[in-house]
C-alpha cells in the first residue's frame, strides 16, 4: 500500500523531484518519466491545496477562575 | 443588649463593608506611593476633595506607579485593628494615556534592562503549523478577522481556542492562565495572542508586568497581533514575533494557497523549459556527432577505397564504353542519317513543283502580253461608247465611232 504523506511532505518531496533536474544526477533517459511524476505529484498538492479545512475548537476550559 | 469587645465590633463591621463593598473600583490620583519592607504598598488615592488610604501587597502591583498618575484600582474597605480605615488593593492599574504611557516606559527600561525584549532570545515560527493555540475574546472583532484569514489561506490546522477577556482588569490573569495551559498540554506548535483595535484604556492589559514575564518565559513560541501598527505594547516586545494587527498575525502563521498553487505552476513550467532545452540540445549534439561520424567514413573510408580501385574503375568504365555506349551511339547516328536523306529529298521534289507552277503563272502575266505590244480594251463595246484602252506604256480614253464584226 502507498505511503499517504500529508501536504507538507508532498510538497518537500516535489521540491526533491524539480531538484533532480537541477543536479549533476539529471539524466535524460529518466526525465520524461520523472516529470511526469513531478506533473502527477504537483496537480495532487493542488486538490489538497483546495480541499484542505482548519478545525477550530474553543477549549471548555474557564480561564476566569 | 449585647456588648462587643473592640476586635468584634471591627470583625462585625468589616464584614459588613466586605459584603456591601466588595469588589469596588475607585478611579482616582495617586499621592504618597511608598513600599514599605520590600512587601508592602502605602499610598492614597484622591480627588479634588477627599482621599482614601489604599494598602497592598508588592506582588500584586503589576505595573509601575508611581505619585499623580491616574489609576483604577479595585479591592476592599477595612478598618484595622488600630481603628484606622484602609483600602486593600486587590489590582491597580494607570488609567488616562498619560498615565499609561508613563507607566509603559517605566516598565518598558526595567524590562529592557533585564533582557526580556532582547532579539537573540526570539525564536521563528515554525514553517508547517498543523496545530496552533489561540489566546483572545471567540466574540471580538480581531478574533473574526483571524479565522477568516487563516481560512481562507490554509487548511489542515488544529486550532484550540482559549476564550478570554482582551481588555479589562481580569484580562492579564486570564490570558496568563491560558499560556500556562498552553504550555503545560504542549499540544501546540504555536501560541497566537489576538485583540483588535481600541484605545489605550482597552489595550492597558498587554502592559501587565506578569503577563510579559509569561509571554517572555513560554515554551512554546508566540506570536502577538494586537490592536493596529502603532499600537506596541510589551506583551508585543516579549513575543517571539509580532504582528500589526490579528489579520496580519493569520498571514505570518500560514502560507497563502494561492501563492503556493501560482508557485507549484511556475515549478512545473520551469521544469518542462528545463527539460526542453535538454532534449533540444541532445538533439543538436546527436545531429552533430553523425555529421562527424559521416564525415569520417568519407575521409577514412570511402575516399581511400575510391582511389585504390580507381584503374579498376577505369578499366570497368572503358569496357563498358566501348561494349555498350560506342555501338547504340553507332547504331543512332545511322537512322539519323536515313532520316534526314528522306528529309531532304522530300524538300527537294516540293521546291521543283513550285518551280514549276511558278513559270506557268509568269507566262500567264498580262504585262507580259502588253509588252508584246498588245493592249487591253474594257468598257461596253458599243458605237458612240467610251472605252479605256490600256497599253504597256499608256492609258487611253477613246469613243468607238463603228463597230464590224470580224469574218
Amino acid at each position: 500500500m502507498a505511503e499517504k504523506l500529508s501536504l507538507n511532505q508532498k510538497i518537500a518531496k516535489l521540491d526533491t523531484e524539480v531538484e533532480w533536474f537541477y543536479s549533476d544526477d539529471f539524466k535524460l533517459e529518466d526525465a520524461t518519466d520523472r516529470y511526469k511524476a513531478a506533473v502527477k505529484l504537483a496537480k495532487e498538492i493542488e486538490n489538497d491545496l483546495n480541499s484542505l479545512k482548519n478545525e477550530i475548537e474553543v477549549l471548555t476550559e474557564d480561564f476566569s477562575k | 443588649m449585647n456588648s462587643l469587645t473592640p476586635t468584634e465590633f471591627l470583625n462585625l463591621v468589616n464584614q459588613t463593608l466586605d459584603y456591601s463593598y466588595s469588589s469596588t473600583v475607585i478611579v482616582g490620583e495617586v499621592a504618597s506611593f511608598k513600599v514599605n519592607q520590600g512587601k508592602w504598598v502605602f499610598f492614597d488615592i484622591k480627588d479634588a476633595e477627599s482621599s482614601v488610604n489604599c494598602f497592598m501587597t508588592l506582588w500584586s502591583l503589576r505595573q509601575p506607579i508611581e505619585d499623580g498618575m491616574k489609576v483604577m484600582v479595585r479591592g476592599v474597605p477595612k478598618i484595622t485593628k488600630w481603628g484606622k480605615f484602609s483600602f486593600t488593593v486587590t489590582s491597580i492599574s494607570p488609567v488616562g494615556e498619560g498615565s499609561l504611557k508613563k507607566a509603559y516606559e517605566m516598565l518598558k527600561k526595567k524590562l529592557t534592562a533585564e533582557g526580556l525584549f532582547d532579539i537573540g532570545k526570539k525564536r521563528p515560527l515554525p514553517k508547517d503549523i498543523t496545530s496552533l493555540g489561540i489566546i483572545s475574546s471567540t466574540g471580538a472583532a480581531g478574533y473574526a478577522d483571524f479565522i477568516k484569514i487563516i481560512n481562507a489561506r490554509w487548511g489542515g490546522i488544529h486550532a484550540q481556542v482559549a476564550h478570554t477577556q482582551v481588555q479589562g482588569m481580569d484580562a492579564a490573569d486570564q490570558i496568563i492562565r491560558a499560556l500556562k495551559y498552553f504550555n503545560e498540554h504542549g499540544e501546540v506548535q504555536v501560541i497566537a495572542i489576538l485583540r483588535g483595535g481600541g484605545s489605550a484604556d482597552d489595550l492597558a492589559c498587554f502592559n501587565d508586568e506578569a503577563l510579559v514575564r509569561e509571554i517572555a518565559a513560554s515554551k512554546i513560541p508566540v506570536i502577538t497581533g494586537i490592536g493596529h501598527e502603532i499600537d506596541e505594547s510589551l506583551a508585543d516586545l516579549a513575543a517571539d514575533v509580532r504582528a500589526s494587527t490579528p489579520s496580519n498575525a493569520a498571514e505570518l502563521l500560514t502560507p497563502d494557497r494561492s501563492e503556493m498553487s501560482a508557485k507549484l505552476s511556475h515549478t512545473i513550467n520551469r521544469t518542462e523549459q528545463l527539460l526542453l532545452q535538454e532534449i533540444s540540445r541532445a538533439t543538436t549534439q546527436n545531429h552533430d556527432k553523425l555529421n562527424n561520424l559521416s564525415r569520417s567514413l568519407l575521409t577514412d573510408y570511402i575516399a581511400p577505397a575510391i582511389s585504390q580501385n580507381r584503374q579498376t574503375i577505369n578499366r570497368v568504365s572503358g569496357a563498358l564504353l566501348t561494349r555498350y555506349i560506342e555501338p547504340l551511339r553507332q547504331s543512332n547516328h545511322h537512322k539519323m542519317t536515313q532520316i534526314l536523306q528522306k528529309i531532304q529529298g522530300e524538300c527537294n521534289l516540293a521546291q521543283q513543283n513550285i518551280s514549276n507552277k511558278l513559270r506557268t503563272l509568269e507566262a500567264l502575266n498580262p504585262e507580259k502580253v502588253l509588252k508584246q505590244g498588245y493592249a487591253i480594251l474594257s468598257g461596253k463595246i458599243s458605237p458612240g461608247n467610251v472605252v479605256k484602252i490600256t497599253t504597256f506604256k499608256e492609258s487611253i480614253t477613246a469613243e468607238i465611232k463603228q463597230v464590224h464584226t470580224r469574218k
